[in-house]
């Protein structure tokens, strides 16, 4: 396969051509795929014989909680990537996602609480999972918060690489907890080898507005690092270029 | 300028300025005072809970002192000299650790003792706390000077550290409670003890490496 399209987005002025034409896309799919998926499982799939209706709130639920971990995925790859290769998008993208992680951890808290009332009888239980949210949400806020109060952009982007780097630790323990400690969250919802342990009508709307929320979030994303690389970029010609024939 | 010279310089340094070892120590008790004040200084409570405040003081003590390892070699510029000496910074790094973990961590571990008789902890358990002291309290220190380094530069970085490096303490401190609860109820706590090493050493090669690249963006 030929990854030289790869390599090219290590560029500012080829990413924010190549996120002009995506950036769109991948939000409209994603967001509708979002909104079927969340229809159709609010709506139409069928109740849990065991927690009834309030188990919908898994359409929310699971989604925003895979996508926290997934962007704290792509935040210490990106870490690793701006650390050893330099590449200057990378800072860019953890700037941008860093944020998104976090309303995506915080969701997933909040919908958890919500889901925990009814079927365990309280808002809040110190399991292993929930615990790793959390955590997970607190160091989103660290990575945050260094962003923000170091002025010198070189030393900023040098610091929220090597702490998406460090944390990047925490995933695995996080992704294991439930096997480690297995108190009282239910395993995981999805696995790649196992069959699915719900039925399709109930998996298919989850899958969907899962998948929708990935394009959601990379559409957002994208215009995020946009927004960046223009503020980067502001003293070179094709910005001035860009601005001038296109608008912002 | 050579390894060994550095390393004898910063024992001077550090046997010169006391009061940073005092102040880790003091604040080590303070933390500790707090407990039996604010929740209960029944056996009942202290006996099974003292594990716990016992590492979370020491994961506090560990955090201000490490704070300030690099401020003042980075006010006078030493720091600078470090970087362009041409010796390998993570080793640099390394033997500073090593002489502060010394220096803040053998009054800890005298004081533990008397602590413990505070909180209620038996003469079997205390052997646990300290071994668990000693093999987890590396992991503290290493991952605290990826924080000091990355907040050096800043006038009021410790708050900023704290909520940086404090997330990632918490294994560490879910494994040493870990132990000596599983110590208490009379079961072997071999396997925390080894994962808490195997965090030491984790971090042991990890980030000497990671607080050097951060002392050089730091510098810049």
């Amino acid at each position: 396969m030929n990854w030289i399209w790869f390599h090219k987005l290590g560029s500012p002025k080829w990413f924010f051509q190549w996120a002009n034409k995506w950036s769109k896309f991948a939000f409209v799919l994603g967001a509708l795929m979002l909104l079927t998926g969340v229809i159709w499982g609010l709506g139409f799939a069928p109740a849990d014989y065991q927690q009834g209706n309030s188990f919908r709130i898994i359409y929310i639920h699971v989604p925003t909680a895979i996508l926290a971990q997934s962007c704290y995925l792509g935040l210490g790859v990106a870490g690793l990537v701006s650390l050893v290769w330099r590449m200057k998008m990378a800072p860019v993208f953890i700037k941008a996602v860093a944020p998104l992680g976090a309303i995506m951890a915080l969701i997933a808290l909040i919908s958890g609480a919500i889901w925990g009332k009814p079927t365990w009888g309280a808002w809040w239980v110190w399991d292993a999972r929930l615990t790793s949210v959390l955590i997970l949400f607190l160091l989103y806020m660290g990575v945050i918060a260094i962003q923000n109060s170091l002025d010198d952009m070189q030393l900023a982007d040098k610091a929220v690489a090597v702490i998406s780097v460090v944390g990047l630790i925490n995933l695995p323990i996080i992704k294991y907890s439930v096997e480690w400690w297995n108190t009282l969250h239910q395993p995981a919802t999805f696995t790649v080898t196992a069959k699915p342990a719900m039925p399709m009508e109930m998996w298919l709307p989850l899958l969907l507005s899962t998948v929708g929320m990935y394009g959601f979030i990379a559409g957002v994303a994208m215009w995020r690092m946009q927004t960046e690389v223009l503020v980067r970029e502001h003293r070179s010609n094709w910005v001035k270029k860009e601005v001038l024939d296109n608008g912002i | 300028m050579t390894y060994s010279s550095f390393f004898y310089s910063e024992i001077l340094a550090i046997f010169r300025r006391k009061q940073d070892a005092v102040n880790a120590l003091v604040f080590f008790l303070l933390v500790i005072t707090l407990f039996p004040l604010g929740v209960s200084p029944s056996r009942e409570f202290l006996q099974p809970a003292a594990g716990g405040i016992i590492w979370c003081a020491v994961a506090l003590a560990v955090l201000m002192s490490v704070e300030g390892m690099f401020k003042e070699d980075y006010n006078d510029g030493s720091l600078e000299q470090l970087v362009v000496s041409g010796l390998y910074l993570p080793i640099l790094v390394l033997l500073k650790l090593g002489v502060h973990w010394l220096a803040v961590m053998l009054p800890l571990l005298t004081l533990t003792p008397v602590l413990s008789q505070m909180l209620f902890i038996n003469w079997e358990i205390l052997w646990v706390l300290i071994l668990t002291l000693i093999i987890g309290s590396p992991a503290l220190f290493l991952i605290g000077t990826i924080g000091a380094a990355l907040t050096v530069s800043l006038r009021r970085g410790a708050v900023l550290m704290l909520l940086i490096i404090l997330p990632f303490y918490l294994p560490v401190i879910i494994f040493a409670t870990g132990a000596i609860g599983a110590a208490q109820v009379g079961q072997p706590y071999n396997g925390q003890l080894a994962l808490l090493a195997a965090i030491s050493l984790m971090t042991l090669t990890l980030s000497p490496i990671m607080a050097a690249v951060s002392i050089k963006a730091s510098v810049n």
